[in-house]
């Protein structure tokens, strides 16, 4: 025999094995069927730039689990989670997905970040899984009726940040300092120009921009050294490069105003924000340096559970925290209300117990993202579309220097 | 004014990229490879500088040249050494396997998280109306240094010469008695130590890292170094000044700033055109 | 029988019992959709590394901006189909379309970026090629979002899922045969040639241009082609997907397949695109960073493994073409004649003409030499 037929053969008897071992394990309705504990699934980005987003969301997620379990889960069902990484890469959440769902989620926390979110909506809605991402804002992501949010979404962000400049700071020069290739910066940077008064004028002139991992920021601080108000809907690495460069630059911003991004902005290390002169303040819905009320029992749960120098907590986390919590107070409702709610029930069946609980009126989940007063949690409901209404929060992180 | 103050800024951030390039273009002449995993020692340097930095400044800055240089020698001993006479894209190939080594050992050992290395607070130089930081000046004033003495290294020393030698006919050197796999190795060294020097500076301008963190300047540098014509080393200084000048003024300007990387290189492109091998690169004569 | 070359027509058949096993299988409602994704990814893969190996292995121009090809493909392609599901229906006669709007236009690209190829050679050319895929990523990136949706990413439609990888498995059939006999026409040896030697292949009187520009052309078109395919199988296509990382990958999948070995491309395609997943897939949680790590060591020891000249001695004890041959009783494998794929051309004109002196290391030169010299 040629070598060609036999490499041929080979190839051919790989392929059979393949396929013959494809056809046993099939399981066409319900992946979940031998599922011992509810599967809660997602995907973020745990290696690459953006890991420390995801990082945090896998530790938070796991601390709510185990906690959970812990207190006898959901009359005795516990849960289970399952984290893949998507590198912050949309391309690989197909195949994530497809791993998650087979694999036997039953309800999932969606996606970390927005990028691989914009996929993962429409595959989970074909297979009608229900999910609430914790920090994906993008708009666009709950638009299919099983997708929910617990953060802010763009266009509320950018319209609640310019509906904050119109009222607070009218007179003022405004310049916009934003990342032209991430869909958070952008989408709330589209809102924000479209609500703000026309009252500033053109802004375009003051509007500076980066890409990529760039750090050297030079050339945008000569474009915004002559405004007085910087609004800077990015995360916060970025920002702290810009606010330690500008700083040894003659320049007149008075205040640097920020979206959730910022959160944790005053805890990185080798970062003193003291050292800043001018007023750093966010909008957002969780504050990560809090002292006190649940979000500081929260903070100290987390910070005892991991290392904070390596993996530290941010908004996100929280978040996360809240979406478990959200999924098994939903779920305790729904058992309450006579649903039949087991370890093993199929992902779609779930998806509709879920999705009339946190549709109805009477749902309100008590977290601790969002205005929190004293040792009260906050309140948090959905509005149909999926977005999340509850109250943010205005944070100075720091005063301006008199 | 604001013209002169971007021009100051493009050529210190130029002077950065230089630095860079002459590791690529050093390599490039000698080795005849792409070492796509030069960026990535940059990245190197600025943790080295960050796990000493509380010691001493300068002995961080030390122990970064040092560890760099050593690191740059491994990577040639182990990955390349091996390729040497195979194809020139296997080499290449495994240098982007390196590169992704790194950057993976990097973030097993220190975490993505960005960490912000403060080495020193120098202030800002104020004449009139014009301020620029010191840091800013301090490199532009340093890689002009160094690469004037690297220059004046390969003309006037005897090693320097060999590298030349070696650059132009290996077979013909190795006749001459130059031990050419010690040349390659220096050629590493050196590449690697001007790696460290650049995060160096880079820290004190932009003074964060991540595991990533020499991705971006690394790809800037290779532009750099073709622009000049790759293999050269003046070339790999003008080169890198122009792109830095470029990359701040596309930038100033709010409408373009989004369009940055596509105007280097489309310039890169036109450049080639005109010039096929570069601004400073020698032209190939084809043998048949 | 005797005088069908099968080595002629393995990678129809390779593909095709591939295809035709996978399709039973979907039929019988018994494909797992994990795989199916992946078989999705293969395929793409495939079209991708067969298209870039027509450039890189057989032109002999080294290109890592493939991805731009593809991006003009997945957008352009993505835009049509957009546009034409609400019209036609989500049926092949969009994708139809779509196809070709996507292929036409990442070919024009390919046109203009096979211009600067005449004039700039090896590692210019290549940073040439980096750099258009990279403006093109910028430029749908800084797009309007009525456009192309800018950084939000285009929303495209997605084919029935279920059928969608046979279609694609049905686009690397085509790509294969239109590539496969490109080269073994006198237009491939034209271009074998120019790879070899250009100078040598101009006197002869070898259009040079023209060959240089339908081989760019060529590829762009089947770049195209995978691209309106990967916009099939996203929701959203973004362009920050195709940097120049994906092009490196695409060049790591040709260079580990082995230079101008379609077969091997074809293998190697399957053989990354699965591990990727596997790793991907299996290692959550904490071990995903070692993800990174197992790829960059697998990437460095195979490649070292199977380029280093020292172990060249070592490989041919032990490969797999002699372990074969030592099961079977024709030993004397002298086929390579019929060996269409590797193009027996190589002669080393520089070694002839040229003064050159090897001292350095007399197995480079032996190393370099393609397997039909022997």
């Amino acid at each position: 025999m040629k070598l060609s037929t036999k490499l041929f053969a080979l190839v051919l008897s790989i392929v059979m094995i393949l396929g013959v071992f494809s056809l046993t394990s099939c399981n066409a309705d319900n992946p979940a069927k031998d599922n011992e504990k509810i599967k809660i699934g997602l995907t973020g980005p745990l290696t690459g730039g953006a890991s420390i987003y995801g990082i945090a969301v896998k530790n938070a997620a796991k601390l709510a689990v185990d906690e959970i379990n812990k207190a006898g889960g959901l009359d005795g069902i516990l849960f289970e989670l399952e984290m893949l990484d998507d590198k912050h890469d949309a391309t690989t959440v197909e195949n994530l997905y497809a791993e998650l769902y087979e694999g036997g989620m039953q309800v999932s926390l969606g996606t970390v970040t927005t990028a691989p979110g914009l996929n993962y909506k429409s595959f989970a809605n074909e297979d009608n899984v229900f999910f609430i991402t914790p920090s994906a804002t993008g708009d666009a992501i709950p638009e299919f009726a099983n997708g929910y949010q617990m953060c802010f979404a763009d266009s509320n962000q950018g319209t609640a940040a310019a509906k904050f400049f119109n009222e607070n700071y009218q007179g003022k020069k405004i310049g916009v300092f934003y990342k032209t290739d991430d869909e958070y910066s952008v989408g709330i940077y589209n809102n924000f120009k479209k609500t703000l008064d026309a009252s500033f004028g053109d802004i375009s002139a003051t509007t500076a921009s980066f890409n990529g991992d760039a750090s050297t920021f030079d050339s945008q601080i000569q474009i915004l050294k002559d405004c007085d108000v910087v609004f800077m809907p990015i995360y916060y690495t970025p920002a702290s490069q810009f606010m330690t460069q500008a700083n040894g630059v003659e320049n007149s911003i008075k205040v640097y105003y920020g979206c959730d991004g910022f959160d944790g902005i005053d805890a990185i290390e080798g970062f003193d924000i003291a050292t800043v002169p001018q007023e750093v303040s966010y909008l957002s819905h969780f504050n990560s340096t809090a002292t006190e009320g649940p979000a500081a029992d929260f903070i100290a749960k987390y910070n005892d559970a991991y290392d904070e120098e390596k993996e530290p907590l941010n908004q996100f986390g929280a978040a996360a925290y809240d979406c478990v919590y959200a999924i098994f107070e939903a779920l305790k409702v729904a058992k309450a209300n006579g649903k039949d709610v087991a370890a093993n029930t199929s992902a779609s069946d779930l998806c509709e117990i879920l999705k009339e609980v946190f549709n109805s009126d009477s749902f309100e989940f008590r977290g601790i993202t969002g205005k929190t007063e004293g040792n009260e949690k906050s309140h948090i409901t959905w509005s149909a579309d999926g977005t999340v209404q509850k109250e943010a929060i205005k944070y100075i992180v720091k005063e301006a220097n008199s | 004014m604001e013209l002169l103050i971007t021009f100051v800024n493009g050529l210190s951030l130029g002077g950065i990229y230089a630095m860079i390039a002459l590791g690529y273009t050093m390599v490039y002449g000698i080795a005849k490879m792409l070492n796509f995993a030069h960026g990535d020692v940059i990245m190197v340097g600025g943790y080295m500088i960050l796990l000493f930095l509380p010691i001493n400044p300068i002995v961080a800055i030390i122990a970064a040249i040092i560890f760099c240089t050593v690191v740059g020698i491994v990577i040639e001993k182990v990955a390349y050494k091996p390729l040497r006479g195979a194809s020139p894209l296997a080499v290449l190939i495994t240098a982007i396997g390196v590169s992704y080594l790194l950057q993976s050992v990097a973030q097993i050992a220190f975490g993505s998280a960005s960490r912000f290395v403060v080495i020193a607070n120098l202030g800002t130089l104020k004449i009139g109306s014009l301020a620029i930081g010191y840091s800013t000046i301090i490199t532009l004033i340093c890689s002009m240094i160094v690469m004037i003495g690297l220059n004046l290294f390969v003309k006037f020393s005897k090693t320097g010469r060999a590298m030349i030698a070696v650059s132009e006919d290996k077979g013909a050197a190795q006749l001459m008695g130059i031990n050419v796999n010690n040349i390659i190795m220096i050629t590493f060294a050196i590449g690697s130590a001007l790696a460290a020097l650049a995060s160096l500076f880079f820290l004190l301008k932009a003074p964060s890292i991540t595991p990533t963190f020499g991705a971006l300047p690394g790809i800037k540098a290779f532009t750099a170094a073709v622009i000049g014509g790759i293999g050269s080393i003046p070339g790999a200084m003008v080169g890198g000044l122009l792109l830095g000048v470029i990359e701040c003024f596309a930038q100033s300007v709010p409408a373009i700033a989004p369009y940055t990387d596509a105007i280097e290189f489309s310039i890169l492109i036109i450049i080639l055109l005109v010039k096929p091998t570069g601004l400073l690169g020698k032209k190939r004569r084809e043998k048949v | 029988m005797k005088n069908i070359k099968w080595k002629h027509y393995i990678n129809y058949i390779l593909v095709g019992i591939v295809t035709l096993i996978f399709t039973i299988l979907a039929f019988c409602g018994a494909l797992e959709r994990s795989l199916q994704v992946n078989l999705e990814q293969i395929a793409i893969a495939m079209m991708l590394a067969v298209s870039l190996s027509l450039v890189v292995g057989f032109l002999g121009e080294l290109s890592i901006g493939h991805a731009g090809f593809m991006c003009v493909g997945a957008y352009l392609g993505g835009k049509i189909s957009s546009i034409l599901v609400p019209i036609l229906g989500n049926g092949l006669l969009a994708l139809a379309a779509s196809l070709l709007v996507g292929g036409l236009c990442a070919g024009i690209c390919g046109f203009i970026i096979g211009l600067p190829a005449l004039r700039l050679k090896g590692d210019y050319l290549a940073i040439t090629t980096l750099a258009f895929g990279e403006i093109v990523r910028v430029l749908f990136l800084n797009s309007s979002s009525e456009s192309f949706g800018g950084a939000l990413g285009l929303p495209t439609p997605r084919f029935d899922r279920k059928y969608l990888f046979i279609i694609c498995f049905l686009m690397v059939l085509l790509t294969l045969f239109v590539v496969q006999n490109l080269i073994r026409s006198k237009h491939g040896r034209a271009i074998t040639a120019i790879r070899d030697n250009e100078i040598a292949a101009r006197a002869t009187g070898i259009n040079v241009t023209k060959y240089k520009l339908v081989g760019f052309i060529v590829a762009a078109i089947f770049a195209g082609f995978a691209g309106v395919l990967f916009s099939y199988t996203q929701p959203n296509v973004s362009s920050i997907t195709f940097n120049y990382n994906y092009s490196i990958e695409m060049l790591v999948i040709v260079v580990l397949g082995g230079m101008g070995n379609l077969t091997g491309s074809l293998i190697a395609a399957a053989a990354v695109t699965l591990i990727n997943s596997f790793l991907q897939a299996k290692l959550p949680g904490d071990l995903a960073v070692l993800k990174d790590l197992l790829y960059a060591l697998i990437l460095i020891v195979v490649v070292v493994y199977s380029n280093s000249p020292a172990l060249k001695n070592f490989r041919d004890k032990y490969n797999l073409r002699n372990l074969f041959a030592k099961f079977s009783k024709n030993k004397h494998d002298s086929d390579d004649s019929t060996r269409w794929d590797v193009v027996p051309t190589k002669i080393k004109m520089d070694a002839i003409l040229s003064t050159d002196i090897v001292v350095n290391d007399p197995q480079a030169d032996k190393a370099d030499k393609p397997k039909g010299d022997k």
